[in-house]
């Protein structure tokens, strides 16, 4: 059986995931080493209840929503990865820490030149409540760390091979890259 | 020699040193921030840390000692979860955003020291307290968010500048890099030679205008020489795409061990004048493009007729090359009366090079090691600063400082002792000064018998003779001053204007330049600036031909101009105020079509039918008694 990999993202740009589509016709060679299952890029949207070998996680935690979905992953996947820098340690996302989560709110979406009158800050259940940033270990154990903002779509390929054959990723020397 | 093991390895190391400093003179790579080879050992990173036997606690080896029978490892799994630890405090402690960072890949000591310990995380997540930054500086930003409080920049502006800028405020986790224990940077007695960049590990200090240009490993190294004095310092160009991108520090240039100052560093990054990319010919009363070959013929042309009416004026910031071949052209070949630099002269120095024996003849090097320095007339923090770092960084406790001058002049409050020296004043000094130690009752002058007892008791005192020194070629002072020299057993140190001053003497060049009656000048300018009053001085020369690389007030007046290359475009031979011989190479490919100087004067030597030689050593051999070779440390890129 090929090991079931899922993947999602948390408070990220989505650039960790364009990175990992750039390891491009290589993608095809994962495939076929392994089960691609929940992604934010396919249909599914949530990793099997019963289990995947592998969970990726890109994106940091700042939203009370952000915690349910690191939660279920760990839960559910027998390794976790970190993937970019936001997952790894808060990235730019956490710069927001400096002046506080809701200076940060009022300035983009109340006080940004760009806005009107009828701006206000989003507010909807399936956003949660908005919290201070923190890396993903800091909400749930990890087992790999792939730093980068993005991390190179070599590194990814070489992270998503190992795992796709059932060994474990060492991130260091050529793969370890922190810009 | 002791001899001590590191790592299993027996190694001879001289005395004296540091455990880090022993390990590296073998190639053995102890990971460091705080520490600098240039800077004293501080110990405040413990990145560096060591087992050394017989020690119960890990040494931090940038600050201990080698001793006989030592032994040393640097690489066992204590120190190596010692080094992790330092690392993850180290980032755990502030903001270090690398994604965004400029000196993120490659150039930032503290992202190297953790790639090399294969850090894929942080330990400790930070606090997210957000610290000062200050955008206040011209050319610099300081953002304490990356600051690891290593004090390199502190260390550097005290130990190697003399300027004591920067500090420390507060303690603990609050502790802040401060300027003038607590001004804006940009307000503070900075002094912008950019030192604590340089030296910065991480990119908590930066420079503005190479942000993003261009990491090491992005752009090439080119070993140059600063042309702006006459100190000569080596400097490397980097440069990406035929771009200056940064000037940085040179550290083992033999004249200025790395430092730079504002001038060298920053100025050429700031040019606002406008670049001559084709050459001009007056024409109905209006200079307008021409080709080189009409140029050079309508130059030829009326020089032909000129003659020895003919005057030439040439900048002392362009190689020994284009000064001999200029000053062959124009004194032999149309034996022209009037072949001058810019500096017009050097009064006093001619003859004091004359009468200086070796052994009283001062190096930089002498200043750097002088523990009492007489200065007359010379302005070294503005015109030589890096020099002047040489005299400051010493005060007060190493060296003592006589000042002829004020509590305004330039280093005046540093001054020990200040003495009179305006115009007649400068001989009675001297004199006075030349007879030795005094009784106060005796010479009824304080200032005087203080000074003259600061020199009685130096053991390496030196004289630092500026260009005003005194008003002309005064035979009086410089026998009053050679006579101090031998009583105190003090060197001489003699300042020049710019790169090439000392040359322009020795090709007798130093002279007054008096334009009146005649029918042509040639100005070979390079990328000199004018000077004030010299427009107004060429105003009414028949025919004016100059070749600048900028446009100016001279260049408008002009009716041929051709255009120059820069400093960096162009390479040859520079003569120190010591008398060091240095060769700096083009770095840098002129715009397309412009001509170099010595091409100018080679096809005008042709146009005119005069045989020109390119030689020009004989000229600058045994100015220096033979002292120093051309120094090949400069010309290649070790």
């Amino acid at each position: 059986m090929p090991p079931k990999i899922s993947s999602d993202w948390l408070g990220a740009c989505a650039g960790c995931h364009m990175s990992l589509l750039d390891i491009d016709e290589r993608l095809i060679e994962i495939a076929e080493a392994a089960d691609i299952r929940a992604t934010p890029i396919t249909d599914l949207k949530r990793p099997d209840p019963e289990g995947v070998e592998v969970g990726i996680l890109s994106g940091a935690v700042n939203l009370s929503t952000h915690v349910e979905v690191a939660k279920r992953m760990r839960e559910r996947a027998k390794i976790l990865v970190a993937l970019g820098d936001c997952a790894v340690f808060g990235g730019v996302i956490a710069q927001r820490n400096l002046c506080g989560t809701l200076a940060a709110l009022r300035r983009a979406y109340l006080e940004a030149e760009s806005n009107d009158e009828s701006a206000q800050i989003p507010e909807h259940p399936d956003l949660g409540v908005p919290e201070d940033v923190r890396a993903l270990h800091e909400v749930v154990p990890v087992d790999v760390f792939v730093p980068g903002c993005p991390p190179h779509a070599d590194v990814i390929f070489y992270v998503l091979n190992e795992l796709a054959h059932g060994r474990m990723p060492e991130i260091k020397d050529e793969n370890l890259h922190w810009e | 020699m002791p001899t001590i093991t590191i790592d299993g390895q027996l190694l001879e190391v001289p005395s004296g040193i540091t455990v880090l400093r022993a390990a590296e003179m073998h190639g053995i790579a102890i990971p460091k921030l705080c520490d600098f080879e240039h800077l004293t050992p501080y110990g405040g990173c413990r990145l560096c840390v060591v087992e050394v036997q017989g020690s119960r606690m890990l040494q931090t080896s940038c600050t201990i000692p080698v001793t006989e029978g030592m032994e040393v490892r640097t690489d066992t799994p204590k120190v190596r979860e010692a080094r992790r630890l330092v690392l993850g405090m180290l980032f755990g402690e502030r903001n270090h955003f690398c994604m965004y960072c400029q000196v993120s890949g490659g150039d930032c000591d503290l992202q190297n020291a953790a790639l090399t310990e294969q850090m894929d995380h942080w330990p400790m997540q930070p606090p997210w307290n957000p610290y000062l930054v200050d955008a206040s500086h011209p050319y610099f930003v300081l953002d304490n968010n990356r600051c690891i409080l290593c004090r390199r920049c502190v260390r550097a502006c005290d130990e190697l500048v003399g300027n004591r800028t920067w500090g420390m405020a507060s303690r603990g986790a609050d502790t802040l890099l401060t300027a003038d224990n607590g001004l804006p940077w940009g307000e503070s007695s900075c002094i912008k030679c950019g030192t604590c960049v340089e030296v910065c590990p991480t990119g908590a200090l930066i420079e503005r205008h190479s942000a993003y240009q261009g990491l090491s490993a992005q752009t090439e190294a080119a070993p140059s020489l600063c042309v702006g004095c006459s100190v000569g310092c080596g400097l490397t160009l980097r440069v990406r795409d035929n771009r200056l991108v940064r000037i940085q520090s040179r550290w083992e240039a033999p004249v200025n061990h790395g430092l730079l100052c504002e001038e060298g560093r920053l100025r050429p990054f700031y040019e606002t004048r406008q670049r001559l990319d084709t050459p001009l010919v007056r024409r109905d009363g209006a200079l307008q493009a021409a080709t080189w070959k009409e140029a050079w013929e309508r130059i030829a042309q009326e020089l032909r007729v000129s003659a020895e009416k003919t005057a030439a004026l040439i900048s002392t910031r362009l190689p020994a090359e284009n000064l001999a071949a200029f000053t062959r052209l124009f004194r032999e070949g149309l034996r022209s009366p009037m072949v001058a630099c810019l500096e017009e002269g050097y009064p006093t120095h001619p003859a004091l090079e004359r009468s200086l024996t070796p052994q009283r003849r001062a190096a930089l090097e002498d200043l750097r090691a002088a523990d009492c320095v007489l200065v007359l007339g010379a302005d070294l923090v503005n015109r030589h600063p890096v020099a002047g770092f040489f005299l400051k960084r010493n005060l007060p406790e190493k060296t003592r400082l006589i000042l002829c001058g004020t509590p305004e002049t330039p280093l005046g409050e540093k001054a020990d002792v200040l003495l009179p020296c305006t115009g007649a004043e400068t001989l009675s000094t001297l004199r006075a000064l030349s007879k030795g130690v005094r009784s106060e009752a005796d010479s009824g002058d304080t200032a005087l018998s203080e000074a003259a007892a600061l020199l009685q008791s130096a053991s390496a005192p030196i004289v630092v003779i500026g260009r005003g020194f005194t008003g002309g070629a005064n035979e009086a002072s410089i026998a009053a001053l050679l006579r101090l020299a031998e009583n105190f057993g003090a060197k001489i140190l003699l300042l020049y204007g710019k790169a090439n001053s000392r040359a322009a003497l020795a090709y007798g060049l130093q002279q007054r330049f008096e334009p009146a009656g005649m029918e042509a000048v040639f100005v070979l300018l390079g990328d000199d600036d004018p000077g004030g009053s010299l427009p107004e001085r060429l105003r009414n020369v028949p025919f004016l031909a100059i070749q600048a690389a900028w446009r100016s007030e001279l260049t408008a007046q002009a009716d041929v101009v051709l255009p120059a290359p820069l400093w960096t475009e162009q390479g040859g031979h520079y003569l120190n105020l010591e008398g060091r011989l240095q060769e700096a190479r083009a770095a840098l490919r002129p715009p397309e079509g412009i001509h170099t100087p010595l091409e100018t004067l080679q096809r005008l030597a042709l146009l005119l039918g005069i045989p020109l030689s390119l030689e020009w050593q004989t000229a600058l051999e045994g100015v220096d008694g033979g002292r120093w070779t051309v120094d090949r440390r400069l010309t290649t890129d070790d």
